[in-house]
């Protein structure tokens, strides 16, 4: 509603799958207001200078996840984020990429069949008899209902997934947005699937364990939806039923407790072996040298305890929820 | 020439709410169910729906009172036979949407908890937080998803196969790569949603351009009752996005400049609850006579302060968070700056209560249907009530694919093989927009398509203005024959999409625009600044407008169906 204009530098990522070798950047220099979103800078792209420019774009108010881009490297719902916010972060120059560039059919639109599958390999949808003519509803508390914890409003427009330092590493790894959508099923009490759902996660390598816990997903989502809490909720989930496998991401989780357990504080060279094993372990041996010279691990005979540890212990006992034996 | 032919028994166009109901009853009956969108089934705009579903669930409340608020918000221009229908059915399909997954907010007993809303005599939107379309669409799709519906993604349906009254398939191609193709089947279904995008100020998706609507009319198909667009109250000021009417519901106040709470002059009894017709005119005219907010005085304000940050927190967090974005207003700490906006469409493709799409006033297309807002049943009549929109498009689509099984199951329709040359038409009208290299630019054409729709044909309208408006509309129709567009590629080439359909806007506008002209009178949503009152001996009458092949339009009309509630005056 202001007449507040800045001049912006507006960079846009340009690629025809058909036509081009190489993608490459065009440049408009653009008057925006301050009320601009970026998918308005983007509709003067396309509308005001060069129809061929392509993006996907619809309810243009955050609901129906579309429009993901990123700018500057910044995982951005267009229609959610104006112009003059990223503007304060970045400076007058904004550089529009697709959120996969390696998955680019055309400009900002890319091949989402990466995501798609993922998110069919999760059971997405409720597992339960359907009654076709109810009479009645399910009962569900409002405490109940809030264990959902939003995961309902997952948009599927893939900003935590293209933001996922794991799946760049691992192409096979779920990834947070179909884990949230596990979550979602996983925290209703009308679905008779949660077993299924988490056995299917517990596999190495494509499952849920290879989550790093860096927290990009949880800064790169539009809805604030905090996928690696839901992702946290399903490791939980797998030890309350006690479903946990006996793998190297499982014995990492337990080890961690046990070392915080025994003694307050990170025994990370004893995490290690613990988690890979007396043999696993040997390939790690030059990284343990540079951490023993550096002082980041010590001989377990000289391993210090935490001050707190009686109140530690008791936190510990208090909040865990995991079901699994004594070493 | 060569072409692709895929064969089903059913193909759906649209996937949003209707479109996904009924495709999930068909395949769930062992069909053979396609479903086209040009979005992913999960950008539909059925998602944006934001307040509610009714149904009459309480105690206090009765399946008699919800029609009869239905009829009178339809201003009686709804069909009753087709009102009780839906009505009668909510509790049963809302529960089933519940069964199947529905995350809707519970009552402290763990049932559905339902908020008030406009024109209703009982809180009956049953609702999830502010975002009760999002998780119906989710959820519908899920289940369709779990009972193997065929889901094709960004392929964009550019006409229907329609020879001797029966419609055989349709005509699309795929948005990534262009490639064309034809879908055969048995029945056909359009579920495409509605058409705000003529208007400037609206609240509608981008994808909401009526393509469906233009398909079948320029096969000579009528449309029914289009020039009933309904003005939402409580767009955000400038974009026109929607702040849903839960912000009345929850008790939100309108205010002018002059910090008087207008609808005490326009509504004393239901105030800011009174029907989205009577508000959006209020506001309007609060806004032409001098008392609008704002440096321009193009607004006026909601007030939801006294709500409190809890409730608004816990019941409006969409709502806040789209004032912060689009107006830097956070309704926690102020009033926010609201406008009305084109949001409806109550008329469209005409068709009986189990959907069978009409070939005129009395006769019917065979293997044809229609469901959700590109429809007309019509239980919406000359306005719809809020919260009644995401309950047609559910209970319908589900409804009308029950009747497409009926039908299929009856062996009441025949299979007919389509041919390569069905479509030579349409791919030569795509191939001469791609190829066109006069000078006229769609953005232009399309926002001078926009200005006027909203300026001739919008809340207010006279003779003049629309007469104006209809002129405009000729000639943009024929200046579209010389457009050019930049993007000759055959990847995902969204230029010529816009093109179409800008050519589709412009098509059906032309039957908002002449209906309103020859309805000579004030009804709902319509109105007409020479003839403020509603006239039920000359116009309580469903329009029906029918384009030639020149584009000439001519109208007859269809008799409403009345039942037991007799008209009267409608105040609130």
């Amino acid at each position: 509603m202001s007449n507040e204009t800045k001049k912006l530098t507006v960079k846009a990522f340009r690629f025809n799958k058909d036509t081009d070798y190489l993608p490459y950047y065009d440049t408009f220099e653009m008057e925006v207001s301050k009320d601009e979103l970026i998918l308005d800078v983007m509709n003067r792209i396309k509308w005001e200078h060069d129809g061929s420019f392509s993006y996907r774009r619809s309810c243009r108010h955050g609901i129906c996840g579309s429009c993901a881009v990123k700018v500057n490297g910044k995982a951005t719902l267009a229609c959610k984020d104006r112009a003059f916010d990223l503007v304060d972060i970045f400076g007058e120059e904004l550089i529009i990429d697709p959120q996969d560039k390696r998955r680019a059919y055309k400009d900002m639109v890319i091949d989402k069949a990466d995501f798609w599958k993922k998110y069919d390999s999760v059971q997405p949808y409720l597992v339960a008899d359907i009654d076709e003519n109810p009479t009645e509803e399910n009962l569900v508390s409002i405490e109940e209902n809030e264990k959902i914890d939003e995961a309902d409003l997952c948009i599927q427009c893939g900003a935590c997934y293209y933001s996922c330092p794991a799946v760049q590493v691992n192409p096979n790894f779920t990834g947070p947005a179909a884990l949230v959508k596990a979550w979602r099923f996983n925290a209703d009490v009308r679905d008779n699937a949660h077993d299924e759902r988490l056995e299917t996660l517990q596999e190495l390598g494509s499952g849920m364990w290879d989550c790093v816990k860096c927290f990009e997903c949880a800064e790169a989502c539009p809805k604030e939806i905090n996928p690696i809490d839901k992702i946290t909720k399903l490791h939980q989930q797998t030890f309350e039923k006690g479903l946990a496998r006996n793998n190297v991401a499982v014995r990492h989780a337990v080890g961690f407790k046990w070392s915080i357990q025994k003694h307050g504080i990170l025994d990370e060279g004893e995490l290690v072996r613990y988690s890979e094993g007396n043999i696993g372990v040997m390939k790690h041996i030059p990284e343990a040298i540079a951490m023993f010279k550096k002082g980041k691990i010590v001989m377990p005979w000289n391993m210090p305890k935490s001050k707190n540890l009686e109140e530690i212990q008791k936190l510990v006992e208090i909040t865990s929820t995991a079901k699994f034996g004594r070493r | 020439m060569s072409i692709p032919i895929h064969k089903y028994d059913v193909v759906i166009v649209g996937a949003g709410l209707a479109g996904c109901a009924a495709a999930r009853e068909a395949a769930a009956a062992g069909l053979s169910v396609c479903v086209l969108t040009k979005l992913h089934p999960l950008r539909s705009h059925s998602g944006a729906a934001q307040g509610g579903i009714n149904a009459a669930f309480s105690d206090e409340d009765s399946t008699e009172l919800h029609e009869f608020d239905t009829v009178k918000g339809s201003d009686y221009l709804g069909d009753q036979d087709a009102i009780r229908l839906m009505c009668e059915g909510a509790p049963e399909t809302i529960r089933w949407a519940e069964k199947m997954g529905a995350v809707f907010s519970r009552s402290e007993d763990g049932k559905i908890a339902q908020r008030p809303f406009g024109g209703q005599s009982s809180p009956r939107a049953c609702y999830a937080k502010d975002r009760t379309g999002l998780t119906l669409l989710h959820t519908i799709f899920e289940q369709a998803d779990r009972d193997g519906v065929e889901f094709k993604d960004e392929y964009y349906v550019a006409d229907i196969i329609y020879k001797d009254g029966k419609v055989n398939g349709v005509f699309a191609y795929n948005l990534v790569d262009n490639e064309p193709m034809i879908f055969n089947a048995k029945a056909v279904m359009f579920a495409t949603g509605g058409y705000g995008r003529a208007f400037r100020i609206n609240s509608n998706a981008h994808a909401n351009t009526g393509d469906a609507l233009s398909i079948v009319a320029r096969h000579g198909l009528p449309l029914e009752d289009m020039e009933f667009v309904q003005f939402h109250p409580t767009g955000i000021a400038g974009s026109g996005v929607l702040i849903s009417e839960a912000a009345r519901g929850e008790g939100g106040k309108l205010f002018n400049s002059k910090g008087e709470r207008f609808m005490e002059k326009y509504a004393p009894n239901k105030l800011e609850l009174a029907s989205r017709d009577v508000v959006s005119r209020a506001i309007t005219q609060e806004i032409l006579e001098g008392r609008g907010c704002g440096e321009n005085k193009d607004h006026v304000h909601i007030d939801l302060t006294h709500l409190g940050a809890d409730l608004i927190n816990s019941k409006l967090p969409e709502l806040r968070d789209l004032a912060i974005t689009f107006l830097g207003q956070d309704m926690i700490e102020e009033p926010i700056s609201i406008a009305a906006t084109a949001h409806y469409s109550m008329g469209g493709i005409p068709c009986d209560m189990d959907g069978h799409v009409r070939l005129d006033t009395k006769n019917f297309v065979d293997g044809f249907y229609a469901a959700g807002e590109c429809a007309c049943v019509s239980v919406h009549g000359a306005n719809r009530l809020g919260a009644n929109s995401v309950l047609e498009a559910l209970f319908f689509g589900r409804h009308v694919g029950q009747s497409i099984v009926a039908d299929l199951k009856a062996n009441k329709i025949d299979f007919k093989e389509a041919n390569p040359s069905d479509v030579k038409a349409v791919m030569d009208r795509l191939e001469a927009i791609k190829t066109g290299n006069g000078d006229e630019r769609i953005p232009e054409l399309r926002n001078e398509l926009q200005d006027g729709m909203t300026e001739n044909a919008g809340v207010f309208r006279t003779e003049k203005s629309l007469l104006v408006q209809r002129e405009n509309l000729k000639d943009l129709k024929a200046r579209f024959q010389n457009v050019r567009i930049d993007d000759k590629s055959k990847i995902y080439n969204t230029d010529l999409q816009e093109a179409v359909e800008l050519s589709h806007m412009i098509d059906f506008s032309a039957f908002i625009v002449e209906g309103a002209i020859l309805r000579k009178e004030s009804r709902g949503a319509h109105y007409r600044e020479e003839y403020q009152t509603r006239d039920d001996e000359n116009f309580l009458k469903h329009t029906m407008t029918y384009m030639d092949k020149d584009g000439n339009l001519s109208t007859e009309y269809m008799d409403v169906v009345l039942g037991n509630h007799e008209l009267a005056e409608r105040t609130y």
